[in-house]
C-alpha cells in the first residue's frame, strides 16, 4: 500500500546539510497498525510527514496506492490528502471557532462525493462511535485534551481513509486518556482493517502495534512485526 | 472552486467572526466605519460648502438666469417692455430688476459706504427668499418710499465698539431708526429703517435695499433701465431652457446661467474645492487600504498553524484564502453600513446645525450616489487589502505553516 525507495530528506542548516532521513525503504501492507519509532531527532515525524504528503523528500520515492505521489500537482496532492488520507496531530489541531460536529465533518464537507445527508449521517455515526454525540455542540475549548483528540480522531476518519496518520497523538495526553486513545485506534484498525501509521516515542504503545519501525540518525534500525 | 467550496470558506469565515476575538471583529468594523466617515465627511463638507455658495448666488444675486447689459453697455434698457417679455416665456417664473446706487449712510455719528440697491419687493418674492430672512421690522412694499431694509452687517451691533467690529456697520441701527443717505448723484434723504434682514450671504448682508419707486425719486424721472434683471425659472425647466428661449424670443441683452456665472471666479474655487476632495479621498483609500492589510495580515499571521493543519486534512488553499476574503467582505458590509449611518446623522445634524461663517454657511452635502459610490471604493479597497494577506499566507508550505 505505501512503498518508499532510498527516500532522503536534508535540512540545511547554514553550511551544513541534516539528513534527517537517509535512505529509507519501507513497505506497509493494507490494515497493519504500523508504529514508528525512535529517539527525538531520529526523523520519525520527518517520515510520517513525507509519507502522509505533508512534505516533499530531498530524493527517493513515495508510492501510494501504486501512485507515485512525487508526480502530483499541489493540487492533486490536496485531492489526495483530502480522498486517502487522514491525520491526527500531537495538539489535536481542531479548528478552534468550529463546533465538535463542524470540525468533523469539514474534510466530508469539501468532497464532491458526499451530499450533505450523507455527511451529517456519517459526523453522527463516527461521533457515537467515539462516544462524544452529546458535545456536538460544544467548541473545542469545552473538552478535555482527551475528548479534543477524540474528535481529532472522528476528524480524520469521518471519509474513511485509506490510510490514517498520527503523529504522537498521545504526547500530550495523561496514561488513561492515551489508553482510550489507544484502543480507539486498534479498535478501528480491527474492525475496519484500517491502515495506521503512528508515531510514537513511549515504549508501552508498542503493545498496540502489528509492526513497528525504529529509526535512528533517518535511518531504519529495526523493522520487526 | 465549486459550490461546496465556497460554503466551507463562508462558514469557516462566518464562525471566525462569531466565536473568533470580538474585540478585534468590533475593533476592525469600527476602524472600516471610520475610514467611510473619513472618506466622505470632507468631500461630503466641501460640496455643502460649494451647494450653499451656489444657492446663495442663486438667491441672492443672480437667479437661474442673469439679463446684463449688451458689452458696452451701462443699463438694461427699455426696462418695462423687456420685463413683460421675459415674464411672458415659458419656463420664468419671474424677472425682477436691480438698479444700484452708491451712497454714503450716516446714523448717529456713523458713516458708511453702500451699494443701495432699488428692487421691485412683490416680484423680487418670487425670485429671492430675501422676504423670509427679516428679523427685524419687515419687507418692502411695491410703493414704499423713504423707507429701506438693511443687512444686519450694516446695521451693525451697539453692544460692539466701532474699533472692534469685523466689518464696519452703522453701529447699532434699529428698525424705526432715521438714516440719511447721501447718493452720489447729490440727492440726499433721510430715510426710516423698515426691516434688518440676515441671510448668511455676506455680499447681501453688506447690502441696503430700496423700493424702484423710491429710487425714481433718486433719479428725478421714470426708472426705465436697471444694472441686470434676475430671472427665476419654474420648476422643472432647466437654466439652459430658460437662456436658450430668451435669445430664440429676441432678448438681445447678455444672458448667463448660474451655470455660466459659477465657471467663472466662483466655478474656480468650486474646482479647487474638487481637487482637494480628490486628494483626501485618494488619501483616505489609502488609509483604509493599509489599516485592513495590517488587521488581516495579523489575523493570518496568528492563524498560519490553523492555516497550516486546514491544508494538511485536504482544504484547498482557494478555500482559505476565500474564508478570509469573506471575513473582510463582512467585516467592510457592516463597517460601511455603520459608516453610512454615522455620516447621515452627521449630515442630518449639520442640516440643522449648519457651520455659519461671516462667508456662508455649509452643510454636510450628500448625495445618495456620493455614499454609493464611496462605499463600492471602500469595499473594493477592503476586498484587495483582505485578499493579499491571505492569498499569501494561503501559499506558504505546510510544513512552514504548521511549524509557526
Amino acid at each position: 500500500m505505501i512503498i518508499t525507495k532510498d527516500l532522503r530528506k536534508i535540512y540545511p542548516m547554514g553550511a551544513i546539510d541534516v539528513k534527517a532521513l537517509d535512505g529509507v525503504d519501507i513497505d506497509i501492507e493494507k490494515g497493519e497498525f504500523v508504529g514508528i519509532m525512535g529517539p527525538s531527532g531520529s526523523g520519525k515525524s520527518t517520515l510520517m510527514h513525507l509519507l502522509g504528503i505533508l512534505d516533499h523528500p530531498t530524493s527517493g520515492k513515495v508510492t501510494i496506492d501504486g501512485i507515485d505521489i512525487g508526480k502530483l500537482t499541489d493540487y492533486e496532492k490536496t485531492l489526495f490528502r483530502l480522498y486517502k488520507l487522514g491525520y491526527v496531530f500531537q495538539d489535536y489541531a481542531l479548528v478552534p471557532e468550529l463546533t465538535v460536529s463542524e470540525n468533523v465533518c469539514l474534510p466530508a464537507m469539501l468532497r464532491r462525493d458526499r451530499t450533505p445527508e450523507q455527511f451529517t449521517v456519517a459526523t453522527r455515526e463516527i461521533l457515537k462511535e467515539i462516544g462524544l454525540w452529546d458535545r456536538k455542540d460544544h467548541v473545542p475549548s469545552e473538552l478535555s485534551g482527551g475528548q479534543q483528540q477524540r474528535v481529532a480522531i472522528a476528524r480524520a476518519m469521518v471519509n474513511h481513509p485509506d490510510i490514517l496518520f498520527a503523529d504522537e497523538p498521545c504526547a500530550n495526553l495523561d496514561t488513561e486518556n492515551s489508553q482510550t486513545v489507544l484502543n480507539l485506534f486498534a479498535k478501528i484498525n480491527e474492525e475496519k482493517s484500517q491502515t495506521i501509521v503512528m508515531v510514537s516515542h513511549e515504549e508501552w504503545h508498542m503493545k498496540y502495534f502489528h509492526r513497528v519501525i525504529r529509526l535512528r540518525d533517518g535511518k531504519i534500525v529495526d523493522d520487526a512485526r | 472552486m465549486g459550490k461546496k467550496e465556497l460554503k466551507v470558506a463562508f462558514l469557516l469565515s462566518l464562525r471566525g467572526l462569531q466565536r473568533g476575538s470580538r474585540s478585534s471583529t468590533i475593533m476592525t468594523v469600527i476602524i472600516i466605519s471610520l475610514c467611510f466617515t473619513n472618506m466622505i465627511f470632507l468631500p461630503g463638507l466641501f460640496n455643502g460648502i460649494g451647494q450653499s455658495i451656489t444657492t446663495q448666488i442663486v438667491d441672492y444675486e443672480v437667479g437661474n438666469v442673469l439679463v446684463s447689459p449688451r458689452a458696452g453697455d451701462q443699463y438694461v434698457t427699455d426696462l418695462d417692455a423687456t420685463l413683460d417679455l421675459i415674464n411672458r416665456m415659458p419656463g420664468v417664473e419671474r424677472a425682477t430688476p436691480h438698479y444700484t446706487k452708491g451712497a454714503t449712510l450716516k446714523s448717529g455719528g456713523r458713516i458708511l459706504s453702500v451699494g443701495v440697491r432699488a428692487i421691485s419687493p412683490s416680484d423680487e418674492k418670487y425670485v429671492s427668499p430675501l422676504y423670509t430672512k427679516m428679523i427685524a421690522g419687515t419687507y418692502l412694499g411695491d410703493g414704499d418710499t423713504g423707507e429701506i431694509i438693511m443687512g444686519k452687517t450694516v446695521a451693525g451691533d451697539a453692544s460692539v465698539r466701532q474699533e472692534d467690529e469685523f466689518q464696519p456697520s452703522l453701529g447699532g441701527v434699529r428698525v424705526g431708526d432715521s438714516v440719511t443717505i447721501e447718493y452720489g448723484n447729490g440727492y440726499t434723504k433721510d430715510y426710516r429703517v423698515k426691516g434688518i434682514y440676515f441671510t448668511g450671504w455676506s455680499s447681501s448682508d453688506s447690502t441696503v435695499y430700496t423700493t424702484m419707486s423710491d429710487m425714481e425719486l433718486v433719479e428725478g424721472s421714470a426708472l426705465d433701465r436697471a444694472d441686470y434683471i434676475t430671472v427665476k425659472a419654474k420648476p422643472g425647466y432647466s437654466e439652459k431652457f430658460i437662456k436658450d428661449e430668451l435669445q430664440s424670443y429676441g432678448v438681445s441683452e447678455d444672458v448667463q446661467t448660474t451655470a455660466d456665472l459659477l465657471s467663472k471666479g466662483v466655478g474656480r474655487v468650486l474646482q479647487s474645492f474638487a481637487i482637494i476632495n480628490l486628494v483626501s479621498l485618494i488619501v483616505s483609500i489609502i488609509i483604509t487600504t493599509v489599516v485592513l492589510f495590517i488587521v488581516i495580515t495579523i489575523k493570518t499571521i496568528n492563524s498560519r498553524k490553523q492555516i497550516g493543519i486546514l491544508k494538511a486534512i485536504g482544504v484547498q488553499k482557494e478555500v482559505i484564502m476565500h474564508s478570509y476574503g469573506f471575513q473582510v467582505i463582512i467585516l467592510a458590509l457592516f463597517g460601511i453600513i455603520i459608516g453610512v449611518t454615522i455620516t447621515s446623522l452627521m449630515a442630518l445634524y449639520m442640516s440643522i446645525h449648519p457651520i455659519v461663517t461671516p462667508e456662508w454657511s455649509a452643510y454636510l452635502y450628500l448625495t445618495p450616489l456620493d455614499m454609493l459610490i464611496n462605499s463600492l471604493i471602500l469595499f473594493g479597497a477592503a476586498v484587495v487589502a483582505g485578499y493579499i494577506p491571505a492569498w499569501r499566507v494561503a501559499q506558504e508550505d505546510i510544513q512552514k505553516s504548521m511549524r509557526a
